[in-house]
Formats: structure tokens, sequence, C-alpha cells
């Protein structure tokens, strides 16, 4: 088990983690987006220190009518966090500049709007390839609660994915930035077991391709079939 | 004079964050719209003799302060809805002063030089 001791969360963040971890949100669901980065930089070296305001959940989905485990609508905005709906009808959480959201895997290309989640009382976007976060995922023990993030093998796929379908540049080159920092700590076998668990589109395997050439990552590291 | 190379990562993500902002503030001044505005004041009246209070949410509209009376058993909810707003004032100022920040931030040379300076 990996325990991290030097890393300090801002309060908001810290005190966010730590109630959704005592709930048992972690079981399942995990802490993606840009906050991953410090973790990995103390479990593997990986050294980041750009990070945005918000602060992204991945939630894994349970049966549809599955009973609620907690409300963490309310558990959120008991820490002080104020709730509103965003553009694309997902309700988000924002306290002292930081911006909570629940993303879930969206199956098929069909866009579809947001996702209500029964079992934890709040909305997620749905957005493609996030299952290949929550498929190969472990966890981080941060002094005295626990997270799930996703193996940076994971995260470094998804990022080359999704960089070319963003619509701004900014975030595709902060995604590229965040795969050349990855890039020298990946495991080729976990690498290639991720690559493995899924059937890419050609378009898909583009943009990997693309994304691989934009940060000079040799393509064979993934070794597609 | 010697110059900083711009850094398209780190300036590309403050141009996110400040569309970010701007985004959240929009959201955040629509919802708080939702809750009433104004504080809750007991006003205290003389009758035969008798001294009567009773609350009232004073606020101003278009200018003017406006006093509606308030009934005993709405004040439960109404002083949550006040809490509520008030929470969500002071997340609209702090992305205000971000937005603000981060507009100086993003100037561009030409723009930050006062005109014959």
């Amino acid at each position: 088990m990996n325990v991290l001791r030097n890393i300090h969360f801002p309060p908001p963040i810290d005190g966010l983690l730590r109630s959704l971890s005592e709930v048992g949100f972690f079981d399942r669901s995990l802490l993606i987006g840009s906050w991953v980065m410090p973790l990995y930089q103390e479990l593997y070296g990986a050294p980041y220190v750009l990070r945005t305001l918000d602060v992204d959940f991945a939630v894994h989905l349970a049966h549809p009518h599955a009973r609620m485990r907690a409300d963490l609508e309310r558990i959120i905005t008991d820490l002080g966090f104020v709730d509103y709906v965003a553009v694309e009808g997902v309700r988000k959480f924002t306290a002292g500049g930081y911006e909570v959201e629940f993303i879930a895997h969206r199956p098929g290309g069909k866009e579809i709007g947001a996702i209500a989640i029964r079992e934890w009382n709040i909305n997620a976007l749905p957005l493609p390839f996030i299952g290949i976060l929550i498929d190969f995922s472990e966890t981080a023990v941060l002094d005295t609660y626990t997270i799930r993030i996703p193996i940076p093998e994971a995260f470094f796929l998804h990022k080359l994915i999704v960089a070319p379908r963003r619509l701004t540049i900014p975030k595709r080159e902060k995604d590229l930035d965040q795969c050349a920092t990855l890039a020298p700590v990946l495991d080729d076998k976990r690498l290639q077991r991720v690559t493995r668990s899924r059937r890419f589109g050609k378009e898909t395997r583009r943009h990997i391709a693309e994304s691989c050439a934009k940060i000079e990552f040799p393509i064979q590291r993934l070794s597609f079939d | 004079m010697k110059v900083a190379e711009k850094d398209r990562v780190v300036s590309g993500l403050l141009e996110e964050e400040y569309r970010r902002c701007q985004d959240v503030l929009v959201s955040l001044s629509d919802k708080a719209a939702h809750y009433p505005k104004g504080s809750l004041h007991v006003r205290k009246k003389p009758y035969k003799g008798k001294e009567y209070a009773y609350h009232c949410l004073v606020a101003r509209d278009q200018g003017r302060v406006v006093n509606r009376h308030i009934r005993e058993a709405e004040i439960h909810e109404l002083r949550q809805q006040l809490e509520q707003r008030e929470k969500y004032r002071k997340e609209i100022q702090a992305y205000k002063k971000r937005i603000a920040y981060l507009e100086k931030l993003l100037q561009t040379p030409g723009q930050r030089r006062k005109p014959g300076g």
C-alpha cells in the first residue's frame, strides 16, 4: 500500500477527500484530473507543479436502482461548498475558488446529458473513455484516510486519447504536458495491459498516434494488436 | 531588458482558468438570484400600552428601502435562505476578485502600457 505522508492538499480539498473517503466513495470511484499529479510525483517521482482549481472525480456507476449509500450533495455543502448547475446541466460545487465535478463513463459515441447517480445523490457528466481510469486504479493512503486514483499508465493513455479531442488548445497542451511528465515513469507491462483492455476504433488510434508523436513517445511501447 | 519567454502551457492554463471563472460566476449569480435578499430585523411597535415585536425583511429594491413583514412560521426558512445567499455572495466575490487578477495577468504588454507613457 502506498502511504503518502508528504502530500498536503489545500484545506478545502483535504476536507473533501477525507469526507468522501469516510463514506466509502473511494471503494470504487476515484480522484482524477490534475490533482492526481502531486500523488504521482510522490509515488513515482514524476515532477509536475501545475494544477487547476477544478477537482474532478470519476464515479463508478452501480446498478441504476442501487440504494443511496451517502448523500454527497449534503456532505459537500456541509463542508462549506455551494452548488450550482453548470451549462451542461451538471451540478457542480465550489468553495474558495475550487470547483468540484463528478464524471461518469459514457459508453458509445452518442452525447447524453448529465446522469443522476442515486447511490451518491449527485449527477455526473458522462464522458467517453472514463472507464479506462476506473478499471485501472490503485489506492493511496494519505495520512489518515485512503483515496483511489488511476494508475499512471491508465491516466497516460486516457490523456493521449482525449488531448486531440479537446476543443481548446490550452487544455490539449496541458494534457500532453502531463503525458510527457509521466512518460519516463511508466511501466511497459502495465501500459500494455491497459491498452489491450480495450478495442479502439480507427479514429481513437489516430488520436493516440497523434498525441504520441507530439510528445515523442514511441507508440510501439503501447503494443497495439 | 531581458524578457522571459512565454510558457504556453502556463499561459494556456491561465486563459482556461479565466474562462472557467467567468462561467462559474454566471452560474453562481443565477443561483443566488433565487434566494431572497436583504436582512432580517425585529421591529417593535407600541400599541395600547403594550409593545409588540415582529420580524421584517429589509431590502433595497430599485434604490428604495423596502420592509416586508415576515410571518413567524416563515422565519426559520427565510433565515436559512438568507444564509445561503450570503454563502453565494462570498463565493461570487471570490470569483470576481480572481477574474480581476487574471485580467491583469493576461493583459498583453501593449495593453498594459499607458498611452503616451
